[in-house]
């Protein structure tokens, strides 16, 4: 297993603090492991609240027809990178 | 008695279907309505677990044994609201009888132009809600629907009203992918149809008293709605017989956020109040139930 990256573990941080996972500490968040059904047992709802969350700390929105959302929900790596990658296109004024 | 509802196939097919919107649209309703006495025992002898669960909600409703003709009678009711379908697709409430309680409820809730969910349920026909495109055109309705579900039926009403196509945000998917188009239809100021009656396999439920003893009820609806702090309207198109329908809006919550440390209190309160609402509409006119599966035996 690897470690969190900065990035990932200021997302496992909002992801806790945003659906209450008080007994889940954010640092043990498995960066591969499944986030939904797995390890959080998190379901759609939570994706709308995470999605609501990150439009809110990160100014972008997570679009309803990405056809990659099953992926990108998959894991808190895939989601970070996802992140990064909207941050850096949103900050440099491409969309 | 012991499959899901989902796992139940679709009635009738694909030319059964599409002959009796042949007929309905070539010949009329009344054409049409004189084949359901055949399609209706057809049903009946059939589709034993249906004829079974329909017996039985019957029996509840009215507090006495449900006869057979009961039984045919909410086959037939079905039956016209699935017929009638066909035609408020194809023509609007045009030829209907319509009446609409509560539009000034809706209106209150929605002036603020930021959206709200219309909770209904499977009961009558929530397609007579389309009386609202007449009344109020410039609302926009998006309805959570899964199109899986009854494959050949969705074919059919997208074909005779490719614009219904656009209105509908797909449930069979990916969960993730539903909620985030239910979170952009409602900043557009839609209003998002959802049932709250039935929950697919899997889904998270709680119980609240129906007809007298607990039934599970989804908490999805109401939780999405809390998420995206949309206020609920009830809605509700109960089928009257002949050519009228009865639509009715009921506000129902305000749109506020349910923090987590309080759900399953909320929850518990949100459901028991739908539940009872719920009973209440269905006992207008019990033969308007279509959910024919044991409902309370899960």
């Amino acid at each position: 297993m690897s470690a969190q990256t900065p990035a990932e573990h200021e997302l496992a941080e909002l992801i806790v603090a945003s659906l209450n996972l008080e007994s889940t500490n954010a640092a043990a968040i498995a960066p591969e492991a499944p986030l939904f059904g797995g390890g959080l047992g998190l379901d759609s709802i939570d994706a709308l609240e995470l999605a609501l969350a990150i439009s809110k700390r990160y100014g972008f929105s997570l679009r309803s027809d990405n056809p990659d959302n099953k992926r990108i929900f998959s894991s808190l790596r895939e989601l970070s990178a996802h992140v990064e990658k909207q941050r850096s296109t949103t900050c440099s004024g491409a969309r | 008695m012991k499959a899901h509802w989902s796992e139940r196939r679709e009635g009738g097919g694909r030319f059964a279907l599409w002959l009796i919107r042949s007929i309905g649209l070539h010949l009329g309703r009344p054409a049409a309505r004189a084949l359901l006495y055949p399609i209706t025992l057809y049903f009946y002898f059939r589709r034993g677990p249906e004829r079974r669960a329909s017996r039985a909600f019957l029996a509840r409703a009215f507090a006495r044994p449900a006869r057979e003709r009961d039984v045919l009678r909410h086959i037939h009711r079905y039956a016209g609201t699935i017929l009638d379908r066909v035609f408020l697709l194809a023509r609007g409430a045009h030829g209907f009888v319509i009446g609409v309680q509560g539009l000034e409820e809706l209106e209150t809730r929605i002036a603020h132009g930021r959206g709200a969910v219309l909770l209904g349920a499977h009961i009558g026909s929530f397609e007579a809600l389309r009386v609202l495109a007449e009344i109020r055109p410039e609302l926009r309705v998006r309805m959570l629907m899964d199109r899986g579900q009854t494959p050949a039926l969705t074919e059919l009403l997208h074909a005779l009203n490719p614009a219904v196509a656009d209105m509908v945000i797909d449930a069979g998917g990916d969960g993730t992918t539903a909620v985030l188009a239910i979170r952009d239809a409602a900043a557009q100021g839609a209003l998002i149809g959802l049932l709250g009656d039935r929950a697919r396999p899997g889904e998270p439920t709680q119980a609240a008293r129906f007809f007298g003893e607990p039934a599970q009820f989804p908490v999805a609806p109401h939780l999405i709605a809390a998420a995206l702090e949309l206020p609920v309207v009830l809605a509700f198109g109960l089928y009257r017989g002949g050519n009228r329908y009865d639509v009715y809006f009921e506000s129902f919550s305000t749109g506020a956020a349910i923090p987590r440390a309080d759900r399953q209190a909320r929850l518990a309160e949100l459901l028991q109040r739908y539940a009872a609402r719920l009973e209440y509409y269905t006992r207008l006119d019990p033969y308007n139930w279509f959910n024919f599966y044991a409902f309370w035996n899960v």
